[in-house]
């Protein structure tokens, strides 16, 4: 495998395994949206931009020491975290959600900055601490956690939000949170549940989950989606209907078939055998975020690695289980696939990263 | 700065922790996997029905109306393609607004404005298409076409309207069609294992369905089949394309025995005046004519009437709509004799030889009272035969009083009084034969004596209607063995009703058919005047509906000053003789004289029927 190659000034930092596996995910993206959006050439135009920049972000990401993210951690936060209540004050109106900052050329979804630099800031807050994490810092990192979370739930964005505080949380658990805490935690968590659902979830959102548990609830409401979409997955069969000859996308039965459902999309065109080679290249880079991860230089390394990969896991998870039906709808695009802007540069940004803590080694100290 | 241990159980617990989550994981991905393999394997023929239904839509297509002819193969009723203005109701907010709007393109009299107005909301309300104006004519369809861009609910198209060629001659026995409810098209549309909630909206609209007459009795066989055109929708149910079409079926035609020309000759003969009239085939018994007058034009109903000329209709105090051939009860007066004398010969009470003196009246034993014949003074010396020409009431009087009440009963309804004579008419009254068990439920009083004895002339409780009064000439003219009447034979298993009669010989039936002749061809008969009239010889009954009993004719010219209390004339009639082809039963009502009132009418269809 070939990590670094060194020129005689300079070296570049590159994995390819998981750059091919990406490049090929984004192609094959490519083809989805093309049949999910019946045939728009000027999505699939727009979205291959997107992805050729995002390759391009990707390998300039990947090039400089990690150090560098670990020094500039704090000012990434605090970037995020301006921009977030810029796009409180200054952000755009859609549908009842203030998300997205207008830089004119771009229209940029903060909470997608936010996403990739908390788990970082935490890693390198983190990476000196004593195991097991001491109850003073478990707690500082809980509140920023929390205020992060807080910040990007009220925008809304309920979706984003969980997988900002998940991120948080994944950090907090590979770093050495001790178990006592965890077990203590979640038994206040299980207790704490009918405060949350009275007080923190919007009407929609409880609408959704109730929903959610029994379809039958509201035939025509939240549940469509659902059923439209579980309609799509099931009429793929084992091979599909073919490219471009699902009928659930085609005719417009399937919501949001380009961006959150479009995995229906290809359930419906390539049936299970295509949904198994698709999931199997986002397997592949999970399994390679596991080994370079345990193979990182130094603790930092190894969190920034892990805490991005499950934020990326996760995101995919959501959005699976989503199309399926078998968690509740919070909006959450298909990384790589789905059509998107921020969310898909994000993930570009943080595989960039990843590579950057996988391939630059350390001499050991001493 | 941690140390080197601290350093390997760091990365050691880091590993461990990830292996947990990716375990995690590993766990939400199985179920995922699972999930999608119950959806795309284990449940995929639910699925795919369902992304099939979900694209698919079917629109029923109306099949065409069978065609209704006469028995020489004429249209009575048939489809006539028309161009109609239609608008969905649905979609028009205000239809006044829309009305002011059309009218320097397309003018609409009252009629149409009202029945526009009347209908706007139902229509609306069921989502169904208003039709605004019928019958376009070539620059009305220009003018629409130029300017039909201001009106996107509103267009043209080619709709059938049910039209009867004879639309007041058939009013009654061929009935008319009408809008479908929704009941009713949910049953045919179940009938014909069709999907219901989802199309009853979406059918092509104007079904009509028959309401009353064979348009009713035989609606199954003349509505036909629904077809279908199945499209594949988009998710806002916009059309994309045509996937398949099955045709309708259209209706079957129906070709009746009814005969245009007598049925025309009988209405003309009727002139408005409240009656009936029913011809029969005796041979089949097929009904060749039927006719209840004053009629209405089924054209007008069938195919939107505005309520003004509806409520007219149903206001008129002579009753258009009401069916008098098969509903309209009256005694039958005289006309029953025949019947009472081959009773009398079957159960021996008399033979032809058999002779009494009518003084004009005939006094009960049990009470003493008087039942008076019609004319003063009687008819002297009277035997059945001159009875039966002369109408005898006292002959029949003292008849009657020797008869068996429960014999006598069963006698009559054997020839069709108080029972169902016809397959298909529409909705037919049975009347009334009246039994000792029917007063005592009915009128909480016992059968007297009395009542057997005006049973014996036809009047008191007994009521016939036109219908089986013809079945009963029919019976008559064919010497006891009859079929059941039916406007249509191929379509119906016809009964055949014989009578048992063991006394009664051939003789007996010339002999009576003999006197029933002399009713027209006697100088003395009651309806001597109808003699010239024809070329052929016709046995006859005249009858004369006495509806306020008087005892002189003093009292009857009093009571005549109001036409509702004179009497309704009466006659059946059977030609030619002596081998009978068409048998016809005539009422007017308040006609007063069987013989010459209803007489011309009878022999005037029998004319028309003969004369081919």
């Amino acid at each position: 495998m070939k990590k670094k190659l060194t020129f005689k000034n300079f070296s570049i930092y590159f994995d390819q395994y998981l750059f091919i596996s990406i490049t090929l995910l984004s192609v094959m993206g490519l083809f989805f949206l093309y049949s999910a959006s019946q045939g728009d050439l000027n999505t699939v135009i727009k979205q291959s931009i997107f992805v050729g920049f995002g390759l391009i972000l990707m390998f300039i990401l990947s090039q400089p020491d990690p150090d560098f993210y670990k020094i500039f951690s704090s000012l990434f936060i605090i970037l995020a975290i301006l921009l977030i209540f810029a796009t409180m004050i200054f952000g755009r109106e859609i549908n009842g959600a203030k998300r997205w900052l207008n830089f004119g050329f771009f229209t940029l979804q903060t909470s997608e900055i936010i996403k990739i630099a908390l788990p970082i800031f935490l890693a390198s807050y983190l990476y000196d601490k004593p195991l097991p994490i001491s109850l003073k810092h478990t707690f500082i990192t809980l509140a920023l956690i929390l205020f992060i979370f807080y910040l990007v739930y009220s925008q809304p964005d309920l979706g984003t939000g969980l997988v900002v505080f998940m991120a948080g949380i994944y950090i907090l658990f590979l770093a050495g949170l001790s178990w006592k805490f965890i077990f203590t935690s979640f038994g206040l968590i299980v207790l704490s549940m009918p405060f949350l659902w009275n007080n923190f979830l919007e009407p929609f959102q409880r609408q959704r989950i109730l929903t959610f548990i029994d379809p039958s609830n509201d035939p025509f409401g939240s549940s469509w989606n659902i059923t439209q979409s579980k309609i799509a997955i099931g009429s793929g069969g084992m091979s599909g209907k073919g490219f471009q000859e699902g009928s659930q996308a085609n005719l417009n039965f399937l919501p949001e078939a380009e961006t959150d459902f479009i995995f229906a999309v290809i359930a419906e065109e390539f049936g299970f055998l295509g949904v198994c080679v698709l999931l199997s290249l986002f397997f592949f880079i999970l399994l390679r975020c596991i080994y370079l991860a345990f193979n990182a230089r130094d603790r930092f390394c190894r969190l920034t690695i892990g805490g991005l990969s499950l934020v990326f896991a996760s995101t995919l998870f959501i959005n699976l289980g989503m199309v399926v039906g078998i968690i509740p709808v919070v909006g959450m695009p298909m990384p790589f696939i789905s059509k998107g802007g921020s969310s898909l540069l994000s993930f570009y940004i943080a595989f960039g990263i990843i590579i950057s803590m996988a391939t630059h080694k350390k001499l050991m100290q001493k | 700065m941690i140390d080197l241990n601290e350093r390997y159980a760091e990365k050691k617990s880091f590993f461990n922790r990830l292996v947990v989550v990716y375990v995690f994981f590993g766990f939400v991905f199985s179920f995922f996997l699972y999930q999608t393999y119950s959806l795309q394997v284990s449940e995929y023929k639910d699925y795919e029905t369902a992304a099939i239904a979900n694209k698919t839509k079917e629109v029923l297509v109306q099949p065409v109306r069978g065609i209704i002819y006469d028995r020489s193969g004429k249209i009575i009723v048939n489809n006539v393609p028309t161009y109609d203005l239609i608008v969905k109701a649905s979609l028009i907010k205000n239809i006044d607004a829309f009305l002011s709007d059309l009218s320097p393109i397309i003018e609409l009299d009252s009629d149409e404005l009202d029945y526009v107005r009347e209908n706007f909301d139902l229509k609306a309300l069921y989502n169904r298409e208003l039709i605004v104006k019928k019958n376009l004519s070539r620059e009305e369809i220009a003018k629409f076409e130029v300017r039909g861009y201001k009106f996107p609910n509103a267009f043209i198209d080619v709709r059938y309207s049910r039209y009867n060629n004879y639309p007041e001659l058939f009013s009654h026995a061929v009935g008319y069609v009408g809008g479908v409810s929704n009941d009713e098209l949910v049953s045919i549309l179940n009938s014909q294992a069709l999907p219901q909630i989802e199309t009853i909206f979406k059918y092509s609209n104007g079904f009509q369905i028959g309401k009353t007459g064979l348009e009713s009795t035989y609606d199954q066989i003349l509505r036909g089949k629904f077809g279908k055109k199945i499209f594949e929708v988009d998710a806002r149910g916009r059309f994309v394309e045509e996937r398949e079409f099955i045709k309708p079926k259209n209706g079957e035609n129906l070709f009746t025995t009814l005969d245009i020309e007598a049925q025309q000759v009988a209405y003309d003969q009727m002139d408005n005046r409240r009656g009936a009239v029913v011809a029969i085939e005796i041979d089949s018994g097929s009904i060749v004519s039927y006719v209840s007058t004053p009629s209405f034009s089924t054209n007008a109903i069938s195919n939107g009437i505005s309520s003004r000329a509806f409520n007219a209709l149903i206001q008129d105090k002579d009753k258009p709509f009401f069916d008098r051939a098969s509903q309209g009860r009256y005694s039958p007066a005289s006309t029953i004799k025949p019947a009472i004398a081959l009773f009398g010969i079957e159960n021996n009470i008399i033979d032809w030889d058999f002779s009494m003196e009518d003084p004009g009246y005939f006094i009960l034993p049990e009470d003493q009272r008087v039942y008076r014949g019609w004319r003063k003074g009687g008819h002297g010396n009277v035997n059945l035969n001159k009875a039966m020409i002369v109408s005898s009431n006292t002959f029949f009087f003292s008849l009657a009083y020797k008869s068996d009440i429960n014999k006598l009963i069963e006698h009559l309804s054997n020839f069709g009084f108080g029972t169902k004579v016809c397959a298909d008419c529409f909705n037919p009254d049975k009347a009334l034969l009246p039994t000792p068990e029917w007063k005592m439920n009915n009128l909480n009083f016992g059968w007297f004596k009395g009542d057997t004895v005006n049973l014996g002339v036809g009047q008191g409780y007994l009521s016939a209607t036109p219908l089986q009064l013809a079945y009963y000439s029919s019976v008559l003219a064919n010497k006891g063995t009859s079929k059941e009447l039916s406007f249509i034979h191929e379509k119906q298993d016809i009964k055949n009703l014989n009578i048992q009669l063991n006394n009664t010989d051939d003789l007996d039936w010339k002999r009576l058919h003999q006197s029933m002749i002399g009713v027209i061809e006697s100088p003395i008969g009651t309806a001597k005047r109808l003699q010239e009239l024809k070329t052929y010889t016709v046995a006859a009954k005249s009858g004369t509906v006495e509806l306020v009993s008087t005892d002189t004719k003093e009292d009857y010219k009093i009571i005549r000053e109001n036409e509702g209390n004179r009497d309704h004339a009466i006659i059946i009639a059977f030609g030619p003789m002596p081998n009978p082809k068409y048998a016809v039963s005539v009422v007017i009502e308040n006609g007063e004289s069987g013989g010459s009132v209803a007489g011309p009418v009878a022999i005037a269809v029998l004319n028309s029927l003969i004369g081919k």
